[in-house]
């Protein structure tokens, strides 16, 4: 029996290696698709194209402009009208357009309320809001209220507030689901597709082991992914805090990537070739890692999505891993979460199971 | 003066070389037949004849001279290729008269009164006058054949590609489909390349061309090449330097034997001594083991398979016994494949008995305990790719939990008495088809089954690995006591068998010795005939 099984493991891991575009793919994505999300997503400002309209003659609205630097700002270009500015604004030029009135200055010397107007192009919706901020704060800082409070925050987890090691820990766990869910599947389509999987079927081997052996072998080849992507890239070039236990989380890894092996059962049993492998794993994927708190926060979420985001095992190994890593969560703290992750996990393993079994 | 006139074409795909320097010439109304096993070169010399695909060299069709697919384009209005595989041309949801109206449309054709009576003709000759209004995906695989053939000369082509038009089809549609060929040649005076697997389909032609290993190695009719290889042709004899098959031993050395008829297969097997390409030789050593002759290993009462709509296999009967050869034979779709996957299990049974080693199959249970008594080899040996013969052959063994150190013992005594063992380090890819088939019947054999279930294993093998590998059936059969249940749709290949069943439409219509088929059909001269006797 074990022989057997070991027999059907080494089988996989052998086919896996000598078809090496596999190999580069799973390696791609564990690696520089890791590292792409990692410094590509920005939500910060970064070289917002600003314009402007000065009608005052400098002084005041130059001041405001010099606090526009670079790596946020391009450096800020002058229009000679309002309307050529939101010409230039239209034609997605600038972003930020913001027009001084001829007596901006003026009113400002004399004590009087005065007004700046900004042009935002919303489209690029966070990216204005967020140069909003920036400018409200200038204007904060050069007026200098007189309210005598001064805010100290404190950052906690994240010390620099940076959202690449954020980025590149999210993009690693849906690469996990990714990768595990279309290696699985691949590695019984690929049996449909090659004319073996009637040999299969002949062979006087109970078709519960040949699942399990099949999926533990895919199972093997992603967790030495996510230490390669761990080592190198995320711990390597992100320099993300992992605080917790390794251990921990090479578990809860395990668990969940068995959860994702289910999917790929799944998605084997109604494939019929590697083509609809991957169209499946698409639209099986996308809700998943919707659903998980991996792109918006859970608690942002209409109420009723919050509620399905209970059923995707991603959300709990999300939340799970933060934990270790940024938090450095003992065992106990963790064990809401590897109650999802392995009742979810499990349910869902148990479904594929089932479902490919009935082709035995 | 020649219509068509090719020279020295060679097709390249990457560093693989397709078709060597090619060169032949035809007349209007000629039929050049093809012949050569798959891989040979024919269909890639089609494709660039018919300028669907790159190649080197020139070829002059009337007056246009081509050497690239773009050069080509004046001529595709004079010609017409149907492509290897049933079917493939047409459309599964729309009927015969649709599909007419569609390739005129597209070939641009005024459809006036002579072009209506032409294709009324064309139907009439196709036997496919009286459904008009059928869809296509309802017609019997010959019906489809004839139909993409008629649709294919509606715009009266000059020159005809057909590739593998017969491959699989019943043998009735066959004969109407040489029959139509020759009525276009005559009437139109249409050039026609045809290329076919079945031997016996050369008496229909005018000349042929024979392919091996991207060569043309003869060209000539079929009188003149069989006379060349009579000098190297010899009676049955025990003689190691040449090639013996069931028949014959061909030899280039002068032997002291008497000369025999040779057929059109010598040809290929003169050529391969000639270049002194063989396979290696087999050499089976007997098991001693006791087994009673003639006890019944596999019977099937009313074995029934229905897919939704239609009866696939319609209470089949077949009994099998211990050291027989039990030759399936039918047209595709006839229940062949169906009823081998019935028996394997990998198709639920629908109705009917079925008992195997002296035991009724109810539950998978009983399967799984039967498993290790049956070997199977697939259609076109599938095996896996990415590991080589030996690592196949070990995997296959764990799986059958036979002792590894058994199971490498055994792998090299197989190798060698089946003559792969050089290529024991190779992935199947890379190897002759000869050979792939020979290491997927001894992964079939390793857990010395008692039965062997094979699935079209000869088809598209060239004519040596084909001679080759009835030899090795037969030694199982006699050395090992093997029953062996083969399906095929070469009918030449039942000369081989014990006992033939022939399938026509998922129901039995024959079952009985090559000897008492022959005797029940005095005028038959080949086993084509006795075939033909059931399908008309």
């Amino acid at each position: 029996m074990n022989r057997i099984f070991w027999a059907i493991v080494g089988k996989e891991l052998l086919a896996f290696i000598r078809s090496w575009q596999l190999v580069l793919v799973v390696l791609y994505s564990f690696t520089v698709n890791v590292y792409i999300s990692g410094s590509g997503i920005e939500m910060k400002p970064r070289n917002v194209a600003v314009g402007y309209v000065d009608d005052t003659g400098g002084g005041l609205s130059q001041k405001i402009l010099t606090r526009l630097h670079a790596p946020e700002f391009l450096p800020p270009q002058r229009f000679g009208s309002q309307k050529e500015l939101s010409r230039a604004i239209f034609d997605k030029e600038i972003i930020v357009g913001i027009v001084f009135d001829a007596d901006f200055e003026k009113k400002w010397r004399q004590g009087q309320k005065t007004q700046i107007n900004i042009l935002l192009d919303a489209t690029a919706a966070s990216q204005a809001y967020t140069t909003l901020g920036y400018l409200q704060n200038i204007i904060f800082d050069i007026t200098s209220p007189d309210i005598p409070v001064e805010i100290a925050s404190h950052k906690l987890f994240n010390q620099n507030a940076d959202n690449h090691t954020f980025m590149a820990l999210t993009e690693l766990l849906s690469i996990i689901t990714m990768i595990t869910v279309i290696l699985t599947a691949v590695v019984f389509v690929r049996e449909k597709e090659q004319g073996t999987w009637d040999i299969m079927l002949l062979m006087p081997v109970d078709p519960k082991l040949i699942i399990l052996a099949k999926s533990f072998s895919q199972v093997l080849i992603v967790m030495v992914g996510i230490v390669i992507s761990l080592g190198f890239i995320v711990m390597g070039i992100f320099s993300v805090p992992f605080n917790g236990s390794f251990v921990a989380f090479a578990l809860l890894s395990f668990f969940y990537v068995w959860a994702s092996a289910g999917i790929g059962l799944f998605i084997a049993a109604v494939a019929r070739d590697i083509m609809q492998v991957a169209q499946l794993s698409i639209v099986v994927m996308m809700p998943l890692i919707f659903l998980s708190g991996a792109w918006t926060p859970i608690h942002a979420m209409h109420p009723v999505l919050q509620t399905i985001s209970l059923v995707s095992p991603l959300r709990y190994y999300i939340e799970g891993t933060e934990s270790i890593f940024y938090r450095g969560s003992g065992w106990i703290d963790l064990f809401p979460y590897f109650t999802g992750v392995i009742a979810v996990g499990g349910l869902m393993y148990w479904i594929g199971f089932r479902k490919i079994g009935r082709l035995f | 003066m020649d219509t068509l006139k090719i020279d020295r074409v060679s097709v390249r795909y990457h560093q693989h070389t397709a078709i060597r320097d090619a060169s032949f010439s035809a007349r209007a109304g000629e039929i050049i037949g093809f012949i050569g096993a798959d891989g040979a070169g024919k269909s890639s010399l089609m494709h660039a004849i018919a300028g669907v695909g790159a190649f080197d060299g020139s070829i002059r069709f009337h007056n246009t001279l081509y050497r690239s697919p773009a050069e080509a384009e004046p001529i595709k209005s004079m010609t017409a290729l149907m492509p290897q595989g049933i079917g493939l041309v047409l459309y599964d949801m729309l009927t015969v008269q649709e599909h007419l109206n569609f390739f005129a449309d597209i070939r641009n054709i005024n459809k006036d009164a002579s072009f209506i009576a032409y294709q009324q003709r064309l139907l009439q000759m196709a036997g496919l006058e009286k459904f008009t209004d059928r869809r296509a995906g309802n017609l019997s695989g010959g019906m489809m054949q004839k139909l993409s053939l008629i649709c294919t000369l509606l715009h009266r082509p000059k020159l005809l590609i057909l590739d593998e038009p017969t491959t699989g089809v019943d043998p009735l549609s066959r004969i109407e489909l040489w029959d139509i060929l020759d009525q276009i040649r005559t009437q139109e005076g249409t050039i026609i390349l045809v290329s076919t697997a079945y031997m016996q389909e050369a008496a229909r032609m005018d000349r042929l061309l024979l392919f091996d290993e991207g060569e043309i190695i003869a060209l000539g009719s079929t009188e003149e090449l069989i006379d060349s290889v009579r000098p190297m042709t010899y009676v049955l004899s025990q003689q190691t330097d040449g090639i013996t098959t069931r028949d014959a031993t061909y030899s280039i050395k002068p032997l002291d034997f008497a000369h025999t008829e040779p057929t059109l297969e010598a040809l290929f097997f003169v050529n391969a001594l000639k270049k002194g390409r063989s396979l290696p030789p087999i050499t089976l050593s007997t098991h001693h083991e006791d087994y009673v002759r003639d006890s019944v290993i596999m019977e099937a009462r009313g074995l029934t398979k229905r897919f939704d709509g239609f009866i696939a296999n319609d209470c089949v009967d077949i009994r099998l016994k211990r050291g027989e050869i039990l030759g399936l034979l039918g047209a595709n779709g006839a229940g062949k494949t169906t009823f081998i996957k019935m028996l394997l299990g990998l198709h639920p049974i629908d109705g009917g008995e079925l008992e195997l080693l002296g035991r009724l199959i109810q539950n998978t249970s009983d399967r799984q305990t039967l498993k290790a008594s049956i070997g199977y080899v697939s259609q076109h040996f599938a095996l896996y790719n990415d590991m080589t013969v030996r690592e196949n052959l070990l995997y296959f063994a764990a799986m059958r939990s036979i002792p590894f150190e058994k199971a490498v013992d055994k792998t090299l005594l197989y190798a060698t008495e089946l003559g792969f063992d050089i290529y024991l380090d190779e992935l199947p890819l890379n190897l002759p088809l000869g050979i792939n088939q020979r290491f997927s019947l001894a992964a079939a054999l390793l857990h010395d089954p008692v039965v062997l279930f094979l699935d079209e294993p000869t088809s598209g093998v060239d004519a040596i690995a084909r001679a080759q590998f009835w030899q090795l059936l037969i030694a199982l059969k006699e050395k090992w006591g093997i029953s062996i249940l083969i399906t095929t749709h070469y009918m030449s290949e039942a000369e081989f068998c014990d006992r033939i069943v022939l399938l026509r439409d998922g129901k039995k219509v024959a079952d009985d010795t090559l000897e008492e088929l022959y005797a029940l059909h005095p005028n038959a001269v080949n086993f084509e005939d006795i075939f033909l006797e059931y399908y008309r």
